[in-house]
């Protein structure tokens, strides 16, 4: 299976930029980070004590709607408890986050987000990362689709995710903590409970008995879940940055 | 933020010294023009462009709609820009600005009332469906004329999308999806780009395809819409200090010269594109083939 | 969240005498601990500072066909938060509809007029039927919910504002549950017209063709011209929260709920002559709506003991960490509260929600529509399958109630 691509810091003007493209639902986004600014225009809404985060999601062939109102909604929310607001600078200022779908088809009106979550949530891990916004801890997040005739399908297909009998979205935290879950159709809780392992097993690989931490994070292999996807396009981009003190050293 | 941080004195009075001696801040001469950069995306009429450090991403889009009752023979077409943050920490999302504005004026001014794009093609079965054409705008990086590389982008985007081809059939239309019938190229009738020029030193120095220091160095702004032919579509003198007449009329032929130049180098990247997509089809089809 | 480091004391009194209101306002995060979390010497259960248990819900009430002008109305009340719905169906042309007469000449025939005959009825819910309806019910927008929050039905919204952010995400999970469920059937909304083609005592088994068994479809394949679709019904639904004090979501969810079940469509055909729709208006011809189920939203928010969490750079500890520190403290002190039905004071003190749809079948079989969460770290798989019983518990209190108005 051909795995997503990403980049880093790809932006001139914006502090932080990441672009992602997911194979297998066929989006391709662009994500900007500017962090910490001044919100002139927001001023009733700044807070005191932490930074503001705004999401603004911009659909790549259509006018924003409603449905973009609510995934923005959902990125805010999660991503306000993970940013530390409260670190230096950032308190009474912003921290704004656009993304723009730059490939793949636009989503009508009323039509489930959920295909498009995981993509919007790495992509914003990745301009966040880029632009050096300090935050609690890192995510993954992986789309699982049961079909009607209870099979569990790891990262559907748009097809395969609009004829499925539910759909599940769901981001773990880099310290294995359920940070997100938005499931959508027909199920039982038992459905789910797999559902959860199929998709902690793409984020986080499976859980090994822990012998001891080292080994264990070893073991897991990043390669092929997607928290080691996050962490090898970061470290690929840390490397050609350092190129010049990995040289000489 | 929502505007950009001002120039210093001593970096505005850099480049107007530099100018009066007839050199600009990255070697170039005052009539030349950025390095042009055109790639697309995978599908029709996704264009990447960059103009220095000026990005701009363009997507078409075609769908069915019912057309307008005044104008039942008429398609629709539309092009939208929307600034967001991601271009500049100076645009705040959500809020339209002044560039903005500015921008979508000479975008409808030079390419949709000029009809560059042929919108009667674009009728399937009067008064009832018709394609709608949209074009968005996305701007990723900016710095400075936006208005030139937003132009070229979408003049561009026009040119390389493909629609799906759409029939008539007792009353009802079918639609052929790009598997079954080759798309179809739109109906292009001229292609008008615009050339924005910058003046300074009392209209002394004038210049082509400012960056954003320069920009906001500059006293007046002067915007010609030309198209190959030498036809005029859209002349503005926005704002700022005067520029003599006759400056203008010679400035017209600049602007000429600079559109041929652009139109020969997007028939460049298009052609280039064309051939490396036709080989890939070809490469699917033997593989295809390959497989029965 | 307000966690100022110290409760102004009054300086001219000693003795630290706020009213409980006020100590409720200046320090509302420890207010609400303390009724949380009551000294273990004396033996009382932790209460909300709104007098409820963490797992109650808030006093519901509904009414539905309260107003005169709507095909279907309701005012659902929990607590002080209160939602008005109603439903006004209006009346679609097939010819106004510019993807009607287009059809996708790719694989599948897409066109949305390719529905016929054979129209599904009852339960046989196999993939093309469900194909249909969605082509129907959410390619022609025939549902169309909108919210809106009123000035003044919580401090802060001020008249004359733009539609806030809430009202339009709360609009699109309203959209999205309702396609999603598939609450409402799209037969329900099509108006069919039959080309006389036939002989007199056909058009009278017509009728009964109406009802639609596939058995005798099949059964007599009978060279009719076939039944076209001239119109359909778009529903607007649209919803006001007149009072907002928290958990505006359920009881949105609710009206629209008890709105639908109470809308009636008038009779409705396509008379021939004057090439129109033409709608009966005689009460009795009218027809109420066939939901699917009965979909109940149950919200609910995290409190957190460590309110500094938040501003304190902590290190968070691992999940598996953190659920043996649980298990460890079990019966002891808790850390963090599930509270359902949160009020307007809980919302503004809590980051972590999860809102949870579920429906049961005849055999009281537990379905899950809909299962969110987000914003905090806090709730596991154990968390959200005690949330997953609780709404069950709270379908069987909404469906009295629901059925009851």
């Amino acid at each position: 299976m051909v795995g997503p691509t990403a980049s880093l810091s790809n932006l001139s003007r914006a502090d932080g930029s990441a672009s992602f493209k997911c194979p297998t639902t066929g989006y391709k986004i662009l994500g900007s980070v500017n962090a910490p600014v001044e919100l002139p225009g927001r001023r009733d809404a700044l807070k005191p004590e932490e930074a503001t985060v705004e999401v603004f999601i911009k659909p790549g062939n259509t006018t924003a709607g409603v449905g973009e109102r609510y995934v923005e909604g959902i990125i805010r929310t999660m991503l306000q408890k993970l940013i530390l607001g409260r670190e230096r600078g950032f308190p009474r200022r912003g921290v704004v986050i656009t993304l723009a779908i730059v490939g793949g088809g636009a989503i009508a009106r009323g039509d489930s987000y959920l295909t498009l979550l995981p993509s919007l949530l790495h992509t914003s891990l990745l301009a966040l990362l880029s632009g050096a916004v300090p935050m609690s801890m890192t995510y993954s997040t992986a789309l699982v689709a049961v079909s009607k005739s209870n099979v569990i399908i790891s990262n559907p297909t748009l097809v395969e995710a609009k004829a499925a009998s539910s759909l599940h979205v769901l981001a773990f935290s880099s310290k294995g903590h359920l940070l997100l879950n938005e499931s959508q159709g027909r199920f039982d809780f038992d459905t789910w409970k797999t559902v959860q392992q199929c998709a902690h097993a793409l984020c986080r690989g499976v859980d090994l008995p822990e012998v001891d931490g080292d080994i264990a994070m070893e073991a897991q292999g990043d390669s092929g879940t997607a928290e080691g996807f996050v962490r090898e396009t970061v470290e690929n981009h840390l490397y050609r940055d350092y190129a010049w003190k990995i040289d000489t050293e | 933020m929502s505007k950009e941080a001002p120039l210093s004195i001593a970096e505005r009075e850099f480049i107007l010294e530099a100018l009066r001696q007839d050199s600009r801040l990255d070697g170039r001469t005052p009539d030349q023009f950025r390095p042009l950069k055109i790639s697309f995306g995978d599908e029709y009429g996704h264009v990447n462009l960059e103009l220095g450090n000026t990005s701009i991403i363009v997507r078409i889009s075609a769908e069915v709609t019912k057309p307008r009752d005044e104008r039942p023979f008429d398609g629709l077409f539309n092009i939208n820009l929307e600034l967001s943050a991601m271009g500049s920490p100076a645009w705040e999302n959500g809020r339209p600005n002044d560039v903005e504005s500015s921008v979508t004026h000479v975008l409808d001014s030079v390419i949709r009332h000029s009809n560059a794009l042929d919108t009667e093609s674009l009728c399937i079965l009067k008064g009832v469906s018709c394609w709608s054409i949209r074009a968005d705008v996305h701007v990723v990086a900016y710095d400075g004329n936006l208005t030139d590389a937003a132009c070229i982008a979408v003049m561009t985007g026009l040119q390389h999308f493909r629609r799906p081809d759409a029939v008539v059939r007792d009353g009802q239309v079918v639609v052929y999806g790009v598997e079954e019938r080759v798309p179809v190229a739109l109906n292009i009738t001229h292609k008008p780009l615009s050339v924005t020029f910058f003046a300074f030193n009392e209209s002394k120095n004038i210049i082509v395809d400012a960056t954003l220091k320069e920009e906001q160095a500059s006293e007046g702004e002067l915007v010609i819409g030309i198209n190959n032919g030498g036809e005029m579509c859209f002349m503005n003198k926005f704002s700022g200090a005067t520029i003599n007449a006759r400056e203008i009329v010679t400035r017209t032929s600049v602007a000429l010269e600079k559109v041929k130049d652009l139109n020969a180098q997007i028939d460049r990247a298009m052609q280039a594109d064309l051939a490396l997509r036709a080989k890939r089809g070809m490469a699917e089809e033997s593989r295809a083939e390959n497989d029965r | 969240m307000v966690t100022s480091a110290a409760a102004p004391a009054p300086s001219s009194r000693p003795a630290l005498s706020l009213p409980p209101s006020q100590f409720a306002r200046l320090q509302p995060h420890a207010y609400l601990l303390a009724h949380l979390s009551p000294p273990s010497t004396n033996n009382q259960p932790s209460i909300r500072a709104n007098g409820r248990a963490p797992t109650q819900f808030r006093v519901t009430s509904a009414n539905a066909g309260s107003l005169t002008h709507t095909n279907g109305s309701a005012v659902v009340r929990i607590g002080d938060t209160a939602a008005v719905c109603g439903v006004r169906a209006e009346l679609l042309h097939t010819e106004d509809i510019a993807s009607w007469s287009v059809s996708q000449a790719t694989s599948s025939n897409k066109s949305p007029r390719s529905v016929d005959q054979t129209e599904e009825l009852g339960e046989q819910d196999d993939n093309e039927t469900i194909e249909r309806e969605r082509a129907h019910i959410e390619d022609l927008n025939l549902l169309v919910p909108n919210l809106s929050l009123s000035t003044g039905c919580a401090p802060g919204f001020i008249p004359g504002s733009a539609p806030s952010s809430l009202a339009q995400s709360l609009s699109h999970q309203i959209l999205s549950l309702l396609h999603s469920t598939r609450l409402v059937r799209a037969d329900d909304l099509r108006i069919w017209y039959q080309p006389p083609s036939m002989g007199p005592e056909e058009l009278e088994r017509h009728n009964e063709e109406e009802q639609m068994d596939v058995d005798t479809a099949q059964n007599d394949p009978v060279e009719e011209s076939p039944r076209e679709i001239k119109a359909f019904w778009v529903l607007y639904i649209d919803i006001m929260i007149i009072s907002l004090a928290g958990n505006a979501f359920d009881a949105a969810w609710a009206a629209v709920l008890a709105a639908l079940r109470d809308t009636k469509l008038p009779k409705a055909w396509w008379d021939v002559d004057n090439e129109t729709v033409v709608c009966s208006d005689s009460i009795s011809d009218a027809r109420k709506l066939s939901l699917r189920g009965l979909p109940v939203a149950s919200s609910f928010a995290v409190f957190e003991a460590d309110a500094a969490a938040g501003w304190r750079a902590v290190v968070i500890p691992e999940a598996a960490e953190m659920k043996a520190q649980r298990l460890a403290r079990k019966g002891g002190v808790s850390e963090r509260w599930l509270l359902a039905d949160p009020d307007g004071y809980e919302e503004g003190l809590t980051q972590e929600r999860a809102c949870v749809v579920v429906d049961k079948d005849t055999d009281g079989k537990v379905i899950i529509l809909e299962m969110e969460k987000n914003g905090g770290w806090t709730i596991d798989t154990e968390d959200l399958q005690q949330l997953v019983d609780l709404s069950s518990q709270r379908w069987e209190d909404m469906k009295r109630i629901l059925d009851e108005c």
